[in-house]
């Protein structure tokens, strides 16, 4: 089996990923000393500090802030939605994520592809949003995606079967090297299996099975089998793991996290994209809460609390 | 292909989200979405309201002003309010003691405790305050630890302040704590384990050779005795030296306790020492002498700088010899060339007279390796370890198309290595690819019209490119030289220079980027790993183009995978 080294500050490689595995998952992994990486670790053990995903551009936008400009932008594969974030501190990438958004402002959809950081958001009622920074992108054509989807389902395939090896073999670095887990899965594995419960990998294999069947060009033979969050036709308001988010939860949940902290109405909104919500469900959600419901206020202008029991 | 009727249903659920919209728009985009990014009607529904209600002006992007709260930097506690957020102070950890409360009726885990401020002074010079971790930071808050606390906030209650760590709150570890020493167990590890820790490790080994030998003391205050040697197993071989009075010969099976694992150069070696337990083992089943020289013989692809007592067979390809004036002002001779095998090519230098025809075969033992230009350069000092041989090892390998294929992580974790042929992703394309300037002293890169060693120049003009190629496990950058650029661009330096006055570097590099990332790029050339990770110099780099069927067939079959 090949060794392994792994080097100070070296560069993270970037995990092929489909918007399913990425978006559900919720266990992040910080890094210790000053300049550790910090990953995101899936059900399936990958452990992710970077990555490399690809889609058709289903949402972009720009904010304005005191720092700069900033951009959200969601992309889609055949699993779900990933969201990428460009922010103020890189304004090399500014003068062509404005051209993205020109392009899809326009009304024009296009494929592309992101090299992300991994970015999560928690909040204490156990949720966990994952997103990325964008570090560089482009447009592709079909080819190159049908490309990336092929990737995508090989490193998911192997992840797979790393976590039907690990299932057989107890959760120690010696026993899964014997089981045949390779060096880089070791330690995620160890800390997925620790941490998620069990869960059925069919719906991750069906995914795979869907992005192959698109890249071979067969995809007629199982257009039928659409990911379950597609079933209803309610337009905008189901998350990235299927269900339907709703943003006052995600609002509530964060803010009873925060005890007497203030929160800012950017960060509120910020979890609520983050979680599938749209910006106006999330500015609705904001508004319903402080003066219809009565569960949040906004002791100084554009930062909540929530309103204390009594 | 008509999309007529295809979708009525989909664009039932449209019209009646966006009534302005047009039911042959709809279909068309319906259409683009299936043909052009692989997403079903169903699954597109979604998207394809979501743009005609932005066309309909429905979807107003309102961006609100950011307000941040502004970021309180402080060294002591005294600075710091009782109403104070986004707190950026480094403190040290004197207590964390972890308890479960109940918050609202759930029960959480908190923890108090002691921390100090100007933590890099003695604690004379320090003041202590009370903490609240609300956010689980157990594993950074390590007593004995100086940690950056960024995002905390001030507590006031009854006249005494304390530090709330929030979930939010970034904890850095800036020193570890105390108790951060790893047990060492017990468990012998294999060779090949053992070479990639630097550490302690315990390993069974048979003794493959040992001799005395001394170090000279750098100041000339006399000299050490060592014994110097090699040792393996059924996974590999090392090289050992012993500061202590070692008694084992050659052949002789031990197993030793609490030896250390130090580098020299880039080849790890067993340093045993006082404190360390060599003791004869018993394994009637552990290889013997013979069967693990046969299996320590080294190949190219193996060479690390430093190694010592290799043993090895070459197909040479060149061989040349150069006269230079050394030192004390006599003419000396060096003999070099490359040679071959067939997991790679390297060089070799000879310091005696051997003069081997190219396309010949040989034999060293003893050998020692150096760096030279970033890779393995095998030496020989004396005629005695090299022997010309007439039975050919293998059959003769053509030079001109010897590129042997090495898969990216294997490049990425083994040594420097020439002529070799690797593939990966191009995940990053350099911001400074185009165009640079070089000193024309020494040929380093300038800054802004310096150099770092010989000031403001007047640069040489030079064209590269770099990329970072990725395979989802490992990478290594990719450089390529203005030979091999201008090959992979199709395009003169002087068609860049002309590209980047018109477009800028900005969209010189904006125009790599669209044609490289994401793509898989094959490369031939030679690898340099260190430190710093592995970077590729690339002698030609062409992006590849496998028809996606293909690339999915061939994952269907490799994981058994029907649709």
């Amino acid at each position: 089996m090949m060794a392994q080294t792994v080097r100070r500050g070296s560069r993270q490689s970037a995990v092929r990923i489909f918007a399913q595995e990425y978006a559900e998952a919720s266990l992040i992994e910080e890094g210790v000393g000053e300049y550790d990486p910090s990953f995101i670790i899936t059900k399936l053990g990958a452990r992710v500090n970077r990555c490399l995903v690809a889609g058709v551009i289903d949402r972009m936008e720009r904010r304005d802030g005191d720092s700069g400009p900033s951009y959200r932008g969601q992309i889609r594969d055949p699993t779900g939605t990933h969201y990428f974030e460009v922010a103020p501190f890189q304004p090399e990438l500014h003068a062509d994520t404005e051209e993205l958004l020109a392009r899809f402002e326009s009304g024009d959809r296009f494929l592309m592809t992101v090299v992300g950081r991994a970015r999560w958001f928690e909040s204490e009622d156990g949720g966990v949003f994952t997103s990325m920074r964008a570090e560089d992108f482009t447009v592709i054509d079909q080819d190159l995606y049908k490309s990336w989807l092929v990737e995508a389902a090989d490193a998911t395939l192997r992840r797979l079967s790393v976590y039907d090896a690990s299932l057989e073999s107890e959760l120690d670095p010696g026993s899964l090297d014997k089981a045949g887990v390779p060096a880089d899965l070791v330690h995620g594995t160890i800390l997925s299996r620790g941490h998620y419960t069990d869960f059925d990998t069919e719906t991750y294999r069906a995914g795979v099975l869907r992005a192959l069947s698109l890249a071979s060009g067969r995809a007629e033979s199982v257009l039928g089998a659409s990911p379950p969050e597609q079933k209803k036709l309610e337009p905008d308001v189901t998350g990235p793991a299927g269900g339907p988010v709703d943003a006052q939860q995600v609002i509530i949940g964060l803010l009873s996290t925060k005890g007497d902290d203030l929160v800012e109405y950017d960060a509120l909104v910020g979890a609520c994209t983050s979680a599938g919500a749209s910006r106006e469900e999330a500015e609705d959600a904001i508004e319903n809460l402080r003066d219809v419901a009565g569960e949040i206020t906004e002791p100084r202008f554009g930062f909540f609390q929530i309103l204390k029991e009594g | 292909m008509t999309s007529n009727g295809m979708y009525t249903s989909q664009v039932a659920v449209v019209k009646q989200e966006c009534p302005e919209a047009e039911e042959e728009e709809i279909e068309n985009e319906f259409a683009r979405y299936e043909k052009d990014f692989l997403i079903p009607p169903e699954d597109a529904l979604r998207s394809v309201i979501r743009k005609f209600q932005t066309a309909a002006g429905k979807e107003v992007d309102s961006s609100a002003p950011t307000t941040v709260r502004p970021e309180k930097k402080v060294d002591r506690f005294a600075e710091l309010g009782g109403d104070d957020r986004n707190v950026t102070i480094e403190v040290a950890v004197i207590s964390y003691t972890p308890r479960v409360q109940t918050v609202r009726g759930e029960e959480r885990q908190v923890a108090f405790g002691w921390i100090e401020d100007n933590p890099w002074e003695s604690s004379s010079n320090r003041e202590r305050w009370d903490f609240k971790d609300w956010g689980e930071k157990g594993g950074s808050l390590v007593p004995g630890s100086v940690v950056r606390l960024e995002g905390a906030s001030v507590n006031e209650w009854n006249d005494k302040r304390s530090v709330n760590i929030n979930r939010t709150t970034r904890v850095t570890v800036l020193k570890e704590g105390s108790d951060g020493t790893p047990p060492i167990g017990d468990e012998p590890l294999s060779i090949s384990k053992a070479s990639e820790v630097e550490g302690f490790v315990n390993v069974v080994a048979r003794v493959m050779s040992a001799k005395p030998d001394v170090i000279v003391r750098r100041d000339g205050s006399g000299e050490i005795p060592v014994v110097r040697g090699s040792m393996a197993d059924s996974s590999g071989s090392i090289g050992f030296l012993s500061w202590a009075p070692f008694e084992h010969e050659a052949g002789a099976l031990v197993k030793i306790v609490g030896a250390s694992v130090r580098k020299f150069r880039d080849t790890p070696e067993i340093n045993v020492n006082d404190g360390t337990v060599v003791e004869p083992y018993h394994d009637s089943s552990f290889p013997d002498v013979a069967e693990l020289s046969a299996s320590s013989e080294a190949t190219i692809a193996d060479l690390r700088n430093g190694m010592r007592d290799v043993g090895i067979t070459l197909q040479v390809e060149s061989w040349d010899q150069r006269t230079f004036e050394s030192g004390d002002g006599t003419s000396k001779v060096v003999r070099s060339g490359d040679v071959m095998d067939p997991s790679g090519r390297c060089r070799l230098t000879a310091w005696c007279e051997f003069d081997p025809q190219p396309g010949s075969f040989i034999r060293i033992e003893g050998g020692r390796v150096q760096f030279w230009q970033g890779s393995p350069d095998l030496v020989v000092d004396n005629i005695e370890q090299v022997a010309e041989i007439s039975e050919p090892p293998w059959e003769k390998i053509d030079p001109e198309g010897h590129w042997v294929d090495v898969d990216l992580s294997s490049l990425v974790n083994g040594g420097s290595r020439r002529g070799i042929k690797t593939s990966g992703t191009v995940v990053a394309v350099r911001t400074d690819s185009g165009i640079i300037e070089r000193c024309p002293e020494c040929r380093r890169v300038l800054r802004e019209s310096s150099c770092a060693d010989h000031g403001p120049q007047r640069g040489q003009e030079d064209l590269r490119l770099r990329f970072v190629i990725d395979n989802g496990v490992s990478n290594a950058s990719l450089l390529l030289a203005r030979g091999p650029a201008e090959e992979f661009l199709g395009m003169e330096m002087d068609g860049v220079r002309d590209k980047i006055t018109s477009d800028g570097r900005d969209g010189f590099v904006a125009h790599l980027r669209s044609r490289a990332l994401s793509r898989p790029m094959v490369v031939h050339g030679r690898s340099i790993v260190d430190e710093q990770g592995a970077m590729v110099l690339a002698d030609t780099a062409q992006l590849g183009d496998h028809p996606p069927s293909e690339s999915a067939n061939a994952v269907m079959q490799k994981w058994g995978v029907v649709l």
